[in-house]
């Protein structure tokens, strides 16, 4: 089992986004969250590097993740007014690339801040 | 704000508990270059319609009845202009003419003001009104001193979201692309009212879990319409999708830059490596596979 520490580590649960944790992870799972605040604390822990969880669903029923991407494609693709929304549980490179895709596929693009 | 803050308004918001860091890291408990004395060198106000753990920091509580915080606002704006403000019409709103006054004049007479403005004044009666009036408030008290307002932001990244809404599209969220150009409403191409009017035909969702969190109108028209989510794990919204991609969790298997509150951008650092592809990854392919199927269609 190989411990990892990662100092000055950032947490992305509320906006603060406190970048001075220090994590101690075993590869699986983050086992110690030094200086998270209680929010933070279950954040870090309420995720692992198991593959818990299938790769993707169609309809419910297990799919490829290209099988998945051929799919929401052309879902987008069909429809006259796609919205893509959330972008806040995300990064930044994700967000600029769900711009790109609402201006190809001609849709609407919209955050947490709408609400 | 650390450095030079010594007026420190939160308006419908609970940081002690939602934000737990935020009075000791970055607000009322800091020593700044200008506030030596910390938290003494500093005066807090706390502005909501309940007594929530937060008031037990702050220097001056103000109670709102529930749904009046768009009349306080302007009448505090009356109020810091010198206007003639009747004290029946702000007795309706739960506080008194000579509570507003007061506020009005620590705002007016401190060196650098910030106001911190919550989902409870930004997701109540009023909801976009009463966020314009709380950054016009802001805006009009810089006739006098330095003041700044600030939304309390609750998840993550919606900040960056923000910013690379604006940097790309000009402006914030709520951009609808679909003449090939930015269009700015809000209200209208907000995700909740187009959901609720069943205006789109289709939903990506990202970094969210509306099926949760919206109401029930907007929840059905989700299922109704074909909907993809991108999340690390299977959540309510997936539920109803017809389309689910399990992704990596950002800044815990996945790498990236996210926001924080006041616009400073932070890299991530990963501790685990998953099995799960990236965000950034999976929109790029998603964006890749339509280019080429629009491609075919011209």
């Amino acid at each position: 089992m190989n411990l990892t520490v990662v100092k000055n580590a950032t947490c992305t649960f509320c906006g603060c986004v406190c970048d001075d944790i220090e994590l101690h992870a075993d590869g699986t799972r983050i086992t110690e969250t030094k200086g998270a605040c209680i929010l933070g604390q279950s954040w870090f822990k309420n995720h692992t590097a198991e593959h818990l969880y299938p790769d993707a669903l169609i309809d419910g029923k297990e799919a490829t993740v290209d099988e998945a991407v051929e799919a929401a494609a052309d879902i987008l693709h069909a429809a006259h007014l796609p919205v893509v929304y959330g972008l806040s549980n995300t990064t930044c490179e994700a967000q600029r690339e769900a711009v790109h895709l609402a201006e190809v596929v001609g849709g609407v693009i919209d955050s947490h801040t709408s609400l | 704000m650390k450095n030079r803050a010594d007026l420190i308004i939160y308006w419908g918001g609970n940081p002690a508990e939602c934000h737990p860091r935020h009075f000791t890291k970055y607000t009322i408990m800091q020593k700044g270059r200008f506030i030596p004395n910390g938290r003494k060198g500093r005066t807090m106000v706390l502005v909501d319609i309940r007594e929530t753990p937060s008031a037990k920091a702050a220097d001056v509580f103000l109670q709102v009845r529930p749904g009046k915080d768009f009349e306080v606002l302007t009448a505090l704006r009356a109020v810091v202009k010198g206007q003639r403000v009747d004290a029946a019409a702000v007795a309706d709103t739960g506080l008194s003419l000579d509570q507003l006054t007061d506020l009005a004049n620590r705002m007016k007479a401190c060196r650098f003001g910030v106001l911190f403005f919550g989902m409870g004044l930004s997701m109540t009666r009023g909801k976009h009104m009463n966020s314009a009036a709380a950054l016009t408030l802001a805006a009009e008290l810089n006739a006098f001193t330095k003041f700044v307002a600030m939304p309390m932001r609750g998840h993550g990244n919606v900040t960056g979201a923000d910013v690379i809404m604006r940097y790309t599209t000009a402006f914030p969220f709520g951009v609808n692309l679909s003449r090939g150009y930015p269009r700015f409403n809000p209200g209208e191409f907000s995700t909740i009212d187009l959901l609720v009017r069943g205006d789109n035909d289709a939903t990506l969702v990202l970094g969210a879990d509306p099926g949760a969190t919206m109401p029930q109108p907007a929840i059905r028209h989700l299922s109704q319409t074909p909907t993809i989510v991108l999340d690390p794990k299977v959540t309510h919204t997936s539920r109803l999708a017809k389309v689910h991609i399990t992704t990596a969790a950002t800044g815990i298997t996945a790498p990236g830059t996210v926001y924080r509150m006041d616009e400073i951008p932070l890299p991530l650092k990963p501790p685990l490596v998953g099995p799960y592809p990236t965000d950034e990854d999976v929109m790029r392919r998603i964006r890749e596979a339509a280019e080429r199927k629009a491609h075919i269609a011209a």
